[in-house]
């Protein structure tokens, strides 16, 4: 009786800190989608920390990977020769297609004086460590932040693209395999250059979701990056098209399993500056009338509207007239100027040119 | 003098003995989480860091708390990557369920404990997979979390025989009372 007491009190007792710690479990998941650098920095720090060890232990075990992935191949070895053999023969012959194609394109790039190819660095890098998790595919890479690999950078093997890098540590970087739960990387779908999305789905295989209805694709078509976005060089090769169960799915040509020695591209495309505005090339000033004032800017009006937002104008309007001139007329009437430019002369002239662009 | 030093002794071990539990659920989910696979990525690894979760909860509930369970779950979010908070609330779900049924649990033996810790960490997956599936909102393939539940059902039994072990050398071999 007195042991059934203790064991009600007890539970009671339990109760509070269970639920206390339930809720705060639930609060983890909400902060870590919202925050989730905080878990990145702690993972980060710990696999730099035990980065040496990894190095130690992980080399044992490849070997270990080796020896057996050998015996398998055992079985196997002598019709692979003869397929091996027979594909080195017909690759023999496309390289030499290769080489006259690549002078030759050379060659045309010289005379349309086309914008040359990016230049790309690359880091190469050995594979530590991987975790096949239920939702997350990833590997480990012996380069970081230290030997300037930046989050977003392409991992490529010999045959294909792996993933990229979305996680940097000190020596230590993570991959996102293209067969993660998360991967999702722009390609186009050759021939055709049919543009599509390759979404991964912790399948070996990544879907294809094409950006068209009525676009028909074929077994064996060609599954290469994109470049959308500026993150990834494009043409990278990735796969070849399967068709399976009525979806598009890429068989990958790289094989994140058995990759040892990777390389991470250091692609960035530095972003465009967009060309100054030219008083001339304003439709107003071509039409011989005075040109609009620009709207401010929009965050700026948004943290301050009334002293930021109010600033231009009065300057702009000091000169015609700084009494009556009211505080909105430019950040609402630039659209509408150039074909009533009466109807608000005060305020769309006069403004500096150097002005304006500072303002924007 | 002697008497203080012994008393002393005995509460430096007491306590060391009430945080194995807690230590050895650390340890778990350092080791299943390494980077590394001998099976090239083939198996994936087992939810280690359940063991102990499961069979302190049965055997001293009062060494394994729910912050206890809280900590041992946020070191397996941080070490298994993934969305973070996944499986800190998976363990805290699985461990108000054993908790609240921990006398049916705690009579099984033989192949009944290894059903008993199969629902447990049916429970966990399911957790897992649910609170996964709102995060991204849609549904992730179920065979990974199928695979990885199979893999922690069978490393169960040569786990709990390592936590028994570690349980009768170090922590004590009476069940608590309560």
């Amino acid at each position: 009786m007195a042991n059934g007491t203790w064991k009600i009190a007890r539970r009671g007792n339990a109760q509070l800190p269970l639920v206390i710690v339930l809720a705060l479990a639930v609060a983890l998941v909400l902060l870590g989608r919202s925050q989730a650098g905080l878990f990145d920095r702690a993972r980060t720090a710990i696999i730099d920390g035990m980065q040496p060890a990894l190095v130690v232990v992980h080399a044992p075990i490849a070997q270990f990977d080796r020896w057996v992935g050998s015996i398998n191949e055992l079985f196997t070895v002598y019709r692979e020769n003869l397929a091996l053999k027979d594909e080195n023969a017909r690759l023999k012959q496309w390289r030499n297609v290769a080489v006259v194609m690549q002078d030759r394109v050379k060659r045309y790039q010289s005379l349309l004086h086309a914008v040359p190819d990016p230049d790309m660095h690359s880091v190469l890098s050995q594979v530590i460590g991987r975790a096949n998790r239920p939702f997350l595919q990833t590997m480990i890479l012996d380069a970081g932040s230290a030997n300037s690999v930046k989050p977003g950078e392409a991992v490529v093997d010999a045959r294909g693209m792996i993933g990229r890098i979305y996680l940097t540590g000190q020596h230590t970087s993570w991959v996102i395999l293209l067969t993660d739960l998360n991967s999702r990387i722009p390609v186009v779908v050759a021939p055709g250059n049919h543009p599509a999305m390759m979404v991964g789905d912790n399948t070996a295989m990544p879907t294809l979701d094409t950006m068209s209805q009525v676009v028909t694709l074929h077994a064996g078509d060609q599954v290469v990056s994109s470049g959308d976005g500026g993150l990834l060089p494009p043409g990278l090769p990735i796969g070849t098209v399967v068709g399976q169960a009525g979806q598009y799915r890429v068989a990958l040509l790289a094989d994140a399993a058995s990759s040892q020695d990777v390389e991470i591209l250091a692609f960035r495309r530095p972003p465009e500056d967009l060309p100054a505005d030219a008083q001339s090339q304003l439709p107003a000033v071509a039409a011989g009338l005075k040109p609009a004032a620009p709207p401010p800017p929009a965050s700026a009006a948004l943290v301050a509207p009334d002293t930021v937002a109010a600033k231009p104008t009065l300057k702009a309007a000091k000169p015609v007239k700084p009494a009556t001139t009211p505080t909105t007329t430019p950040a609402t009437t630039p659209a509408t100027t150039p074909a009533t430019p009466q109807a608000s002369p005060p305020d769309t002239g006069d403004i500096p040119a150097d002005q304006t662009i500072q303002d924007r | 003098m002697e008497i203080t030093d012994r008393m002393g002794s005995l509460m430096g071990w007491r306590f060391f003995s009430a945080l194995v539990p807690v230590l050895c659920g650390f340890l778990a989910v350092m080791v299943s989480n390494l980077p590394l696979s001998l099976t090239n990525g083939l198996v994936p690894a087992p939810l280690l860091g359940l063991i102990p979760i499961y069979f302190w909860c049965l055997v001293r509930p009062d060494l394994m708390t729910p912050a206890a369970v809280f900590g041992i779950g946020l070191l397996q979010d941080i070490m298994a990557g993934g969305p973070p908070g996944i499986w800190t609330l998976s363990f805290v779900v699985t461990y108000a369920v054993i908790e609240r049924q921990r006398e049916a649990f705690a009579g099984l033996s033989g192949l009944g404990a290894v059903v008993g810790f199969a629902t447990a960490a049916l429970i966990a997956s399911a957790c897992a997979y649910a609170t996964v599936a709102l995060y991204y909102w849609h549904l992730p393939p179920i065979a990974p979390i199928v695979a990885e539940l199979v893999v922690t059902v069978l490393f169960y039994i040569p786990g709990v025989y390592v936590t028994g072990v570690i349980h009768r050398r170090l922590v004590g071999p009476l069940r608590s009372d309560f």
